[in-house]
Order: C-alpha cells, then sequence, then structure tokens
C-alpha cells in the first residue's frame, strides 16, 4: 500500500465526481476497501473515500428495492427488504469481517467472477444508476456494466435497483461448504413465468446464460476446475435450479 | 496526516501516512493484541471493532478510521479483571496459542452485543472472520454460547471430564458390532473413557486452566512481535523468482545508495558455511546442502539477498533495487521425474556433503527388511498392489516466522524467535554467524502455533547476520505470501503399497516403497521418510516388510516437519491399500484390520531399523499398552457405523444424486524418539511455597507449559498456580531438544517429575528437621503441607522460609534430565462420516470421531483440543489444502482463500474420546496425543467415498474435481 499518496473523504457524490475527474492524476475509488486494500498499485494513487457521500439507505417499493452503493453487503444479508435468496448470496461474499466493511457499489464494481451475490443481482434483473460529473445519472442494465466495465471511467455507482418478486434459487459446488464457489448457479422464476439463469465461475464477471443451452461456454480453467469440468458444473448445476424452479429444462 | 478517531473510549489525535495500514497503526500505539497474519487479511488475527463491527485492520486504511470508534481486545477488560467472555475463554480450554484469541474474543463481543442468546450457527457465523488452525473452532464456539449464559445471569457448570462407560472388555475384545445409539452429550464435552488401571490423582488428569492463559485471552504482549526496541531496523529478503537458476551478477549498489538501508547481504559478502536447517539433535542429519547465501536458487522462493533498512517501505524498496542477473536452468518439479536420466542435477556444487547420489537428485536411500518379502508374496494366496500419491501442503501457522536480533550489553547476539526448537538454533546457527554458542542466547516467547514449520532455523541467521554487521537490533517478519513458499511444507509422496495375505486374512508379506520428494534442500528429508516407514510398517503384524525408499531432490519449495512428521503420508497409503485389501478378499474391514493390527506384547520390528533412536541401538521395542479395541467401540457408536451397509441411509431418496458413506482408519504414532530426544526441568522453591518451574520445551499454543505445570505440582502436592513456568530461553532453562516428534509430554515431562521428585525429597528432608522426625522417609506432601504420619505438618511457605533463612540454609532446588528408552505408541480409530454429490463430485464432511488411547491424558481439556483442532487440520490435508505451481514453478495459490483452510460455519461435528490406558513408562501413565490426530482423517475420508460411492481414490486431496473423474472412471 505505499504508493497511496493522497487521500481525500468528499461530502457529497458531487464532490467525488469532482476529485475523480481532475485530469491526469490516477484516483482509485474505496467503498469498503476490502478489495482495493489488498491491491498493490503499481503506480503513485489518491484514495477518494466514498464514506462520507451516503447512499446507504435501502428503500423499498412493491416489486423493487434501491439498494445504496455504500450499503454494507453485512446489511444486504439480513435486511428483509431484500429477496431472501440475495440475502443469503450476500452471506457467501467472504467472512464477516469483509461483509462487515464490503459494499453493494464494490462488489458490482469489482465484478469478481465468483462472485454469487453479482449473479443474484443479474437474475434479479439489477439495474445500477450511475452519476456522471455535470449532475449526469444514467441507469445502466447490471448485465451491460458487467460486459462493459469502461462505462465505470469518471462516474460513480450510486444505486443498485433489483427486483424483488419472483422465485429465486442457487446450487453450487466448492472444495469446502464456505469455499468460494467453484461454479453456482442463481435462477429466478419471475411472477411472469419467466426464467432467469446467471453463473459464476465460467466467465470473467457472472454472466447471465441462456436457460436452454450452457453448452456454448468456454470457461477459463483453473487448478480448482478445469475448462471442461466447469463447463459440466455448469450444466449440471443449471438443470438443478430450473428443476428447483419446476421447469423441465 | 493527522486522524482523529477513539480507540477504547480514549480520544485520540494520531499522525499516519496515507498508505498505512490500521493494524500497523495500533501497534504502533502499542495495542499489541491486534496481530499481523496475513497481508491480505484472511485470518482475522488482525480483527478489530469499528463502531462495534467486526473487520480486518489490515486491509482497512488508517485514514478510514478517521472519526470512527475503535475496540481492541484492550478495553475490554482495563485493570486485572477479565471480562465475561475472556472468563468463558479460559474456563472451557478455548485457547490454545492465543495468537487470535483477542480477536476472537472482539467477535464475541460484538455478536453478544446485539444478540444475547445467539444459536451455535449465529456464534459459528460470528467467527468466520477468525481463522483458527489449532482448536477446530469447538472450544471456542462453546466459550461464547457460555459467555452468553453468563451475561444473561444463567448458572453455568465447572468444565469436568465426562466419564463414558467402557465398551471393550478388559481382555480386550469389544462387542464391535453393537449399534446402540450414540451418547448424548453437548459437543464439547470430555468424554473420557477410564480404565480401572489409573490410580487416583489431585492435579493430574483434570482440565486445570492453561498456565498461560491470562496473557493470551487480554491480548498482552507475549509474543516475539510484541516487544519494542529502539533503533530496530526491518530486514525484507529478495527471494528468487527463478525454479533454478546461477546467480551470474550481482550488483547491490543502487540498493546501498538508498537512504535508510543499512545493510544488503548476499553471496558475496557472506562466509559461506555448510550447513542443514532441519532442528534436530547433534550430529544435524546429512546432506549439509545450505549456505545462508548462494550463488545458485534452486527453487521460486529461495534466497538471494537481504537487505535492512530503517523501515519496512525502505528495506522494501532496496530489494527491488537489487539487480540480479541469473542464467536461467531447467528445473524439475516431479519426484519420480526427478531420478531420470537427463534431468536437472539441482545440487551440482562442489561442496555439498552427504547426498547418496546427487547426480541423480537422489539425497537418500533407506531399506530396511524384516524377514523376507519375495518368500512371502510367493507364498501368500493373495497379493495385492497399489500406487498412491500425496500431495504438497503447510502448515500455516497463523503467526508467520518471525524473529528480531541484537547485541546485547555484553555484545553477545540475542534472538528472539518464533521457534519449537530454541536449543538447536542456538547450536546451529553458531558457525553460520562466526560466534561460539556462549555468545548466543535464543529465547522463545509465545508462539502463534507452529506445526513443524518452526522445527527449522529458518530465518535466525538471516537476522544474526544483519545484528552482526549493522550492530543494531534487526526484526524479520514473513509475510503469508512468504511463509508459503519460502518457509517449509509436507513432503510430496509416490509411495506403493504391494501385499501379500492369506485367503483368512492373515498378513504374509508387506512391501512400502516411496519417493519422497524433498524439494530444493534435504533438510528433514531423511528423517520425515523414515518415519513414513516406520509408520507405514508398524500399524500391523506381518513376518515380511521390507520398506525401500528414495528422497529426492526437485525444484519445489522446500518440505520439513509438520505435525505427524511423515505418518500422515504412509499412513494414507496404509489404511487406503488395506481397505481396499479387505475389499479384495471380501473381508470386513474391521474383522480384517483386528486380526492383524499390533496388540500389548506384540514387536515393533522395523522400528529397530527405522526408529531413529532405537534403530541405534538396534533393540525392537513392545506394544506395552494399548486402548485400540476399545477405541473402535467408541467411535463405532459415535459414529453409528450400522449406517455403512444402510441403503435408507446411504441413498437418500429425496436426493437422488447424494450419497452416504462412513470409513474408518486406525492409527499408530510413537511418543518421542527413544534414546535420543531428551529434555530437561529445573525447579526451585520460592519464600512462599510456590515454585518455579524452569524447562527447555517450547509450548507453541499446545498446553505443554500446563501439563508440565501439572505435573510438578502433583508430585509436589500443590495447586498448578503455586508453579511459576519459565520456557524457554538458552540462557535461563535447562536443554530441550523442544516440540517435535510427540516428545513433550512423554520426555520433558518425566524430566519434571524427576526433577519434582528431588524436590520433594529436599522439603521431606526439611520438614523432618522442622518436625523433629528421625527420618523423612514417610513424609508426603499434599495442599501445600508436607505431613509426617503422625498428622503433623509444615506449610511449604513454612519450610521455604526455615530453608532460606533460618536454619541451614539451603536453596531447596533440583535439575533433572529424562530420555526415554521407548517409545510407546498412542493408538486411535478415526471414523469419518461423508456425503458426495455424484453429479458434481462434492465432497461434503458431516463428522470426525477420534477416539484416542494416549495413556491418561495429563489435561483432558488440552488434549481434547489437540484432537478437535488436529483432525481439522488433518481434514485440511484430505479434503482442501494444496500447494498448486504453474510451469514455471510458481505457486499459484499463495493465498488464504484459494489455499483453502476450514472456517468456523463449514467443519463438520467433531468428536473426541480419551481412551484411558496406564503406560507405565509414561509420567503418570502418559503417552503422546500431538500428532496423532494428523494420521487418519485423510484415509478414513477416503474410505467413506468408497463406501458411499464405490469410487477408490488414491491421491489427494479429494476436490470436487479429482472425485468427479474418480465416479466418472469407475462407471
Amino acid at each position: 500500500m505505499e504508493t497511496i499518496v493522497g487521500y481525500h473523504r468528499p461530502e457529497s457524490v458531487e464532490e467525488a465526481l469532482a476529485l475523480l475527474n481532475r485530469g491526469n492524476l490516477r484516483s482509485v475509488v474505496l467503498a469498503g476497501g476490502t478489495w482495493i486494500n489488498t491491491v498493490e498499485f503499481p503506480q503513485p494513487v489518491e484514495i477518494i473515500d466514498l464514506q462520507g457521500i451516503g447512499l446507504g439507505e435501502i428503500r423499498t417499493d412493491e416489486t423493487f428495492v434501491e439498494i445504496g452503493a455504500m450499503v454494507r453487503l453485512a446489511q444486504v444479508a439480513r435486511d428483509t427488504a431484500i429477496p431472501q435468496i440475495l440475502q443469503e448470496l450476500a452471506r457467501r461474499e467472504g467472512p464477516n469481517t469483509v461483509r462487515n466493511m464490503a459494499t453493494v457499489g464494490g462488489a458490482i464494481a469489482a465484478a469478481h467472477p465468483e462472485s454469487e451475490f453479482v449473479a443474484g443481482c443479474l437474475v434479479y434483473q439489477g439495474r445500477v444508476i450511475l452519476s456522471r460529473p455535470g449532475g449526469v445519472t444514467e441507469t445502466v442494465g447490471l448485465v451491460d456494466l458487467l460486459d462493459d466495465h469502461s462505462m465505470l471511467d469518471g462516474s460513480i455507482i450510486t444505486t443498485l435497483r433489483i427486483e424483488t418478486d419472483g422465485l429465486g434459487v442457487a446450487e453450487r459446488t466448492g472444495r469446502t461448504p464456505s469455499d468460494s464457489s467453484i461454479v453456482t448457479a442463481v435462477a429466478r422464476r419471475a411472477p411472469d413465468g419467466r426464467i432467469d439463469l446467471a453463473l459464476t465461475g465460467v466467465a470473467s464477471t457472472p454472466i447471465l446464460v441462456p436457460v436452454s443451452d450452457t453448452r456454448g461456454l468456454d470457461p477459463p480453467g483453473d487448478f480448482r476446475g478445469s475448462r471442461e469440468y466447469r463447463r459440466h458444473l455448469a450444466g449440471t448445476l443449471s438443470a438443478r435450479v430450473i428443476e428447483q424452479l419446476g421447469v423441465r429444462p | 496526516m493527522k486522524i482523529n478517531l477513539t480507540i477504547n473510549g480514549d480520544p485520540r489525535e494520531l499522525e499516519c501516512r496515507p498508505d498505512e495500514s490500521l493494524r500497523q497503526i495500533l501497534r504502533r500505539e502499542g495495542y499489541f493484541s491486534v496481530r499481523f497474519g496475513a497481508e491480505t487479511g484472511e485470518t482475522g488475527a488482525d480483527a478489530i471493532l469499528l463502531d462495534g463491527r467486526l473487520v480486518a485492520s489490515e486491509i482497512m486504511l488508517g485514514v478510514q478510521a478517521d472519526g470512527h470508534v475503535v475496540e481492541t481486545v484492550e478495553g475490554l477488560s482495563p485493570g486485572r479483571g477479565l471480562h465475561p467472555i475472556q472468563e468463558a475463554f479460559v474456563t472451557v480450554g478455548a485457547i490454545q496459542s492465543g495468537y487470535s484469541t483477542p480477536a476472537m474474543v472482539l467477535a464475541a463481543k460484538a455478536l453478544l452485543d446485539e444478540n444475547p442468546d445467539p444459536t451455535e450457527g449465529e456464534v459459528r457465523e460470528a467467527l468466520t472472520g477468525v481463522l483458527d488452525r489449532e482448536t477446530g473452532y469447538l472450544r471456542p464456539v462453546e466459550a461464547i454460547l457460555r459467555a452468553a449464559a453468563v451475561l444473561r445471569g444463567e448458572k453455568v457448570d465447572p468444565l469436568e471430564s465426562t466419564l463414558v462407560r467402557p465398551l471393550a472388555d478388559f481382555d480386550g475384545t469389544a462387542d464391535l458390532d453393537s449399534d446402540e445409539p450414540p451418547l448424548d452429550l453437548p459437543p464439547a464435552a470430555l468424554r473420557v473413557v477410564p480404565s480401572p488401571e489409573v490410580p487416583d490423582t489431585h492435579v493430574v488428569g483434570k482440565p486445570e486452566v492453561k498456565v498461560d492463559a491470562l496473557k493470551l485471552v487480554k491480548g498482552n504482549p507475549a509474543f516475539v512481535d510484541d516487544m519494542e526496541m529502539r533503533g530496530m531496523l526491518h530486514a525484507k529478503v529478495l527471494w528468487s523468482p527463478h525454479a533454478h537458476a546461477r546467480i551470474v551478477r550481482i550488483d547491490d549498489s543502487k540498493a546501498r545508495a538508498l537512504p535508510g538501508v543499512r545493510a544488503v547481504l548476499h553471496h558475496e559478502n557472506v562466509p559461506r558455511v555448510r550447513y542443514a536447517s532441519g532442528g534436530q539433535s547433534y550430529p544435524n542429519p546429512l546432506p549439509h546442502d545450505q549456505v545462508s547465501f548462494d550463488n545458485k536458487v534452486r527453487y521460486v522462493g529461495d534466497r538471494v539477498a537481504v537487505v535492512a533498512a530503517e523501515t519496512i517501505e525502505t528495506a522494501e524498496a532496496a530489494v527491488r533495487l537489487i539487480e540480479v542477473e541469473y542464467e536461467v536452468l531447467p528445473a524439475v518439479f516431479d519426484e519420480n521425474e526427478a531420478m531420470e536420466d537427463g534431468a536437472p542435477v539441482i545440487h551440482d556444487e562442489p561442496d555439498m556433503e552427504g547426498a547418496y547420489d546427487a547426480v541423480r537428485n537422489i539425497v537418500h536411500h533407506i531399506e530396511a527388511d524384516v524377514g523376507d518379502v519375495e518368500t512371502g508374496f510367493a507364498e501368500a494366496d493373495r497379493v495385492f498392489e497399489q500406487t498412491l500419491r500425496v500431495h504438497q501442503v503447510q502448515q500455516v501457522p497463523i503467526e508467520p516466522h518471525i524473529a528480531i536480533a541484537w547485541l546485547d550489553g555484553d555484545e553477545r547476539l540475542v534472538v528472539r524467535t518464533s521457534t519449537q526448537v530454541p536449543f538447536h538454533v542456538r547450536r546451529m546457527l553458531a558457525p553460520l554467524v562466526g560466534m561460539p554458542v556462549r555468545k548466543i542466547r535464543i529465547v522463545k516467547p509465545r508462539i502463534g502455533g507452529g506445526f513443524g514449520v518452526k522445527q527449522e532455523m529458518l530465518i535466525e541467521d538471516i537476522v544474526g547476520h544483519l545484528a552482526l554487521v549493522t550492530g543494531r537490533p534487526v526484526r524479520l517478519e514473513l509475510t503469508r505470501h512468504e511463509e508459503f513458499v519460502s518457509s517449509r511444507t509436507r513432503h510430496p509422496q509416490t509411495i506403493t503399497m504391494k501385499t501379500g495375505v492369506n485367503n483368512d486374512g492373515m498378513l504374509v508379506a508387506q512391501q512400502m516403497t516411496t519417493i519422497g520428494n524433498t524439494g530444493a534442500y534435504g533438510t528433514h528429508g531423511l528423517t520425515v521418510q523414515m518415519v513414513s516407514g516406520l509408520r507405514g510398517l508398524s500399524s500391523y503384524n506381518c513376518p515380511n516388510k521390507r520398506f525401500d525408499c528414495h528422497v529426492v531432490y526437485t525444484n519445489i519449495p522446500v518440505p520439513g516437519a509438520y505435525r505427524g512428521y511423515g505418518a500422515p503420508q504412509a499412513l494414507f497409503a496404509l489404511e487406503a491399500h488395506m481397505e481396499d485389501v479387505a475389499a479384495g478378499l471380501g473381508m470386513d474391514v474391521l474383522e480384517f484390520k483386528r486380526m492383524n493390527w499390533t496388540k500389548v506384547g506384540d514387536p515393533l520390528d522395523v522400528a529397530a531399523e527405522l526408529g531413529e533412536g532405537a534403530a541405534e541401538m538396534k533393540f525392537i521395542p513392545v506394544v506395552t499398552s494399548s486402548g485400540m479395541e476399545e477405541c473402535v467401540a467408541q467411535g463405532q457408536r459415535a459414529i453409528g457405523w450400522h449406517r455403512r451397509t444402510d441403503p435408507e441411509w446411504r441413498f437418500p431418496s429425496d436426493r437422488p444424486h447424494i450419497r452416504r458413506g462412513i470409513g474408518f482408519a486406525m492409527c499408530m504414532h510413537g511418543s518421542a524418539i527413544s534414546g535420543l530426544d531428551m529434555g530437561g526441568a529445573s525447579i526451585k522453591i520460592n519464600d512462599d511455597g510456590s515454585f518455579n518451574l524452569l524447562f527447555g520445551a517450547t509450548d507453541l499454543g499446545t498446553g505443554a507449559d500446563t501439563i508440565l505445570a501439572q505435573i510438578a505440582a502433583e508430585v509436589l502436592g500443590t495447586p498448578v498456580e503455586d508453579i511459576v513456568v519459565y520456557a524457554a530461553d538458552t540462557d535461563m532453562t535447562p536443554f530441550d531438544v523442544g516440540a517435535y516428534a510427540s516428545s513433550t509430554t512423554y520426555v520433558s515431562g518425566m524430566a519434571v517429575k524427576k526433577a519434582a521428585e528431588e524436590v520433594a525429597r529436599q522439603i521431606s528432608e526439611r520438614a523432618a528437621l522442622m518436625l523433629d522426625m528421625g527420618s523423612p522417609g514417610d513424609i508426603s506432601l499434599r495442599d501445600r503441607r508436607a505431613w509426617a504420619p503422625d498428622g503433623r505438618s509444615v506449610s511449604l511457605a513454612e519450610v521455604a522460609l526455615h530453608s532460606l533463612h533460618q536454619d541451614q540454609q539451603h536453596q531447596i532446588m533440583a535439575t533433572a534430565s529424562y530420555v526415554a528408552p521407548d517409545s510407546p505408541p498412542p493408538y486411535a480409530a478415526q471414523f469419518a462420516e461423508v456425503e458426495v454429490d455424484i453429479g458434481t463430485g462434492q465432497v461434503t464432511v458431516l463428522s470426525l470421531v477420534m477416539a484416542v488411547d494416549c495413556g491418561v491424558p495429563i489435561n483432558p481439556v488440552t488434549s481434547a483440543g489437540q484432537v478437535e483442532g488436529g483432525m481439522i487440520q488433518a481434514l485440511g490435508y484430505g479434503h482442501c489444502e494444496e500447494m498448486v505451481y504453474d510451469d514455471g514453478g510458481r505457486m499459484v495459490n499463495a493465498r488464504l482463500g484459494p489455499y483453502k483452510i476450514y472456517r468456523s460455519d463449514e467443519v463438520p461435528r467433531i468428536e473426541a474420546y480419551l481412551v484411558q490406558t496406564m503406560e507405565k513408562s509414561g509420567p503418570f501413565g502418559a503417552k503422546a496425543i500431538a500428532e496423532i490426530p494428523k494420521d487418519g482423517v485423510a484415509p478414513a475420508v477416503r474410505n467413506a467415498i468408497a463406501n458411499a460411492t464405490g469410487a477408490r481414490i488414491n491421491n489427494l486431496p479429494f476436490t470436487p474435481e479429482r472425485v468427479w473423474a474418480a465416479l466418472n472412471a469407475t462407471e
């Protein structure tokens, strides 16, 4: 962490955006810091710590919930306004020391390929509200943001909006019960009967996949699961969650 | 910059840099309970409360805490008392090394502040942020539940052993088909199966509180790093980026020019002195294949150079400025390939001493024969053969290696170090730093876990060289990444088991052919592999046995000592093989093994060939005590063994992809290295009738200090609190080989007993003088008094004052030492219950039960803790831990998480049974218990998977893809 040369704690989104868009300074946005503070920066950076900008609220409507970007995962894991499966998936984002600091916005920005919570947000039709300089606000699909990470450049994630209705289930395979899963399948049946399916561990971020066919996947292999094995898990676990939702694959 | 925060109720304004972690700042301010475990925060030894929430202070910038409220354990019980949570941790034996205990206590506080009546699941969830390598989490969870009850105002019972009715008959046969239901006891009950042969004792055999519990539970300064020295320098090592390379040129000029750098050492400016780093008795076994800094590197993580500088950051920067030109050489990682023609020669240096065939990378060739196996195989009805591979894992003590060296006022070199072997380190360090032994002092304070990785002189020479060159105190602490790749690991092996057996199940011949991978250096390579042969061929009687073992160099990080020391590898192979032989014969596995396992009176013939000490003396030890039948019977009942043949249980109808199974492994270990391991102890009386007990044995968290104090207290008729323990310090305490080979209770315990008996004799003489008795012969010591047969008595305080001040003054004290002629084996039955997902290969371990005959447990709570924590460590070995490398020999998972150790919320149900036997050669009947819990879990899980699915897996660990592949191969 010795390359951190400056620290800012803005008190509003606007102030944070102004700091972030100063031009030639290399700035790093810090939410909880559980990921950023384990990274070694190759060049000197200035930290923009968002803890002072608010965004810690969870607001509910009938069929959706808006989660402030600075809401900690520990809060998500026990807020009954959030679908139970998403609470469970939030609980799987590391041990309590991590969840007590890590935030929803941070989890989305990191979009770790093994993040079951992000996979869950995908099937709950996650939409992300971004603030950009000049008072511009833009709402983008989580799926699009994961696909094009450059959308975040110069922006601040302020809110995650997810649907709350329907039924969600998850199946995973790991070395041990609390291990980061090798592959997890999360599926949701929306009230209109539509099924959405997301997978972790098969691409560089969690991804939505067509329910009908997971064979086209080309997962990166590693020591916990080869390409072939991950592809097998994707098929097996997807079939299981879809069956649990009462649909014949 | 300045930050304002509240620490333990005090508003503080602190100066810090923006890049400093909160942990660094808190430690600098003297909050020593906040400890380093991993630079990425996973261990939780660094955990604190931030606004009441448990967080990892390592991965939090200090500036992030500006404006917040921080709590550390120092704030929990200011003054001399204990918080009820701390009290509960002490009472139930939740503390082993204590390194992470403050973090666990804080986790408990955060939970109970919010939820006064948590479930066990909620407690386990609250502990997920603090990884524990020692307790298996059982007693910490129990402590928190107990503290919750106390805080709710409920009454709690004192901790006592639960006596479990023996199941085996005293002639050694048990009703082994017993399917009676398991005992309904709370998880943390201390299950002791008593033996009528064991005499009554007052202090021994009781769950006494650890003598070091107070300092550990309060987070008082106690570990190597919990000390401040003015002018201390920080060291950082430049590690090799190549698996095999020659150093062609090294240019340290830029590093030396960096302001704040005080020394840069490497092969060009450090004398080339040969040594072997394994912490073993004199003379260290060959080969002597290391030097402090070499002109060649042999694995990724090998030493190249070291810097000492005013700050860690400067040292890190200087390391990056050292220019090294390497001639990269071909490397070899697999032990079989390393012996092939044309393999790169890893030790081609001309001054290398003592390898069997360095050109073929063969360090040792070990052979041992009993009878004639070839004849045996020819005569046997059936011959079975299989090859198994065991992998490389790391010990992962939560406290990594750390040492601080300085020159004292007499300009002697003092090294305060996290070591299991202070006396060996002193002797081995002397030639490397060019000083006589008398000018070196090694101090071992509290140690945050060792498990063998600290049975090594690993970094003491580095800080020693630097302190001598700079004249300043020098500190070196390994990062977690460095601990993985640059310390020590468990030896991988390829093992071929071949067994000749008659159709009735009697063994006729058994052969174990092993290729042990000792990595880049020999260190423990000889003796670990000898123990593999010893353990692999000792459990069962067999007239013809052969052990043939090659120990080979490769370019992987160096294996060394790891709890179990060759036995977990061997017993995985043996117990997997025996399971399969039983299946091949169509026999019940218990019946087959029982027919063959060693019983009281049986000779341990291989020990005469392979037991280090016994081999010197060429004598054949005999089994003198065994509770094996009782262990099996208790374990069978506890695990529900009969279910393994019940299809309804094995194939749950509501979960079609699940298969269930139960597996068994028998375990047999040793108690110390007979004829070699020596422990010494010294006891003296104080004015108040208390005693100082000094010894060289090294408590790593095992409870050794406590059980040695219990042994002294038992003899001297005092409570444990009257025994003041100090260990280990080469200037102050008698010699001891240190903590390894399951020796402390059995060997050092006997030394303490002998010293205490001599002190008791002196007390009796003095009491006889005071009571005007002619002869002291009939005086007995109990309740802090010396009693004459006629009922008169004097207190030990009166004895002390009389002898120190009043008449014929004399310091009552004694020193004794002990070397064991024998190494009586503890026995154990290990059971595992698993679920296998046949669609994915995922194995979930539901239960582990181990019933252990460790003779008489001196302290049932520390003994149970050894078994519980050992089983979970062993489960990691079998199930999920592995060091993985890329093609260049770079470890790809040198971080906790990717390297997976078990967490509080996922451990299976664990139960330990302490089956008493009276081992007459041990102190108060004790045998060893430290290592045997590591031996049986991997094979028991393997055999459970076989029971569940039919898949017989011969490679560790049982990760999902491996099991899935095996299931597909079976189909």
